[in-house]
């Protein structure tokens, strides 16, 4: 039982860094967008987040789709994973 | 600024603490020590986290987190850096078979006798000044998380 709830609270916490990450990198591309001054959409589902600058009309527009908002978070998941694993088995006690 | 001798580890506090803070109270209250305080503290978890299996990967993955996400924004600027190589700029899609993930597209305006302009101000290399800054400063930011468990690691 012990092992289980340690699972499933690595489980969950794997998950809260991936939420965190992803709100960074939402974060970060807003932050990019006001600074090269572009037209953002992000689709969330059936919702679109859209960030337009009514300053400059002639700016270009960056679309990021479903498909990208997915691909964005398992590879995020997977750096992470990646990661975790290559350090699990190469690890060795400090001398 | 004895406070931040509470930021180390238990077991280094019970071994170091008492010599420490004696140490702390001879040396001036500046930002310097304070930093070198701050820096010390986390030297000597990454040393905790090191001497732990679990801790240790869990730290990886929160490594490979940050690496990942700053990965993904560099591919953002690189990609708007890509659709502006040419002038007016160029509807850039980024998609593999069926998925599109991003893209990238310019508005047309034949109409406006202001697109010419526009498309000439896009020629002019100020317009790629802000993207080639935040590229270098990404850059830059991934090659100090790459190196920085290393630069802790030496530092000891």
């Amino acid at each position: 039982m012990r092992k289980l709830s340690a699972a499933v609270s690595l489980v969950l916490l794997g998950v809260l860094a991936v939420a965190v990450a992803e709100a960074s990198l939402v974060a970060l591309i807003v932050l990019f967008s006001a600074v090269l001054k572009l037209n953002l959409t992000i689709e969330l589902g059936l919702h679109y987040l859209h960030l337009s600058l009514p300053a400059a009309p002639y700016r270009p527009e960056v679309a990021v789709y479903n498909a990208g908002s997915i691909a964005s978070v398992l590879f995020t998941a997977a750096g992470g994973a990646v990661a975790a694993t290559w350090k699990f088995r190469r690890w060795r006690a400090p001398r | 600024m004895k406070r931040l001798l509470s930021l180390y580890p238990r077991w280094w506090r019970e071994r170091y603490g008492r010599e420490m803070g004696v140490l702390v109270d001879e040396l001036p209250s500046r930002t310097g020590v304070a930093l070198d305080l701050l820096l010390g503290a986390a030297i000597a978890y990454a040393f905790v986290i090191r001497g732990h299996r679990i801790l240790s990967a869990a730290g990886a993955y929160l490594h490979g987190l940050c690496v990942a996400v700053l990965l993904q924004a560099i591919g953002f600027v690189l990609l708007i850096l890509y659709s502006q190589r040419s002038p007016g700029g160029v509807n850039t899609d980024v998609g593999l078979g069926p998925f599109h993930f991003a893209a990238v597209l310019w508005p047309v305006d034949f109409f406006s006798p202001r697109s010419l302009a526009q498309a000439l101000t896009r020629l002019l290399p100020l317009d790629w000044l802000p993207a080639i800054g935040l590229l270098v400063v990404l850059v830059a930011t991934l090659v100090l998380v790459m190196t920085a468990p290393r630069l802790l690691r030496t530092s000891r």
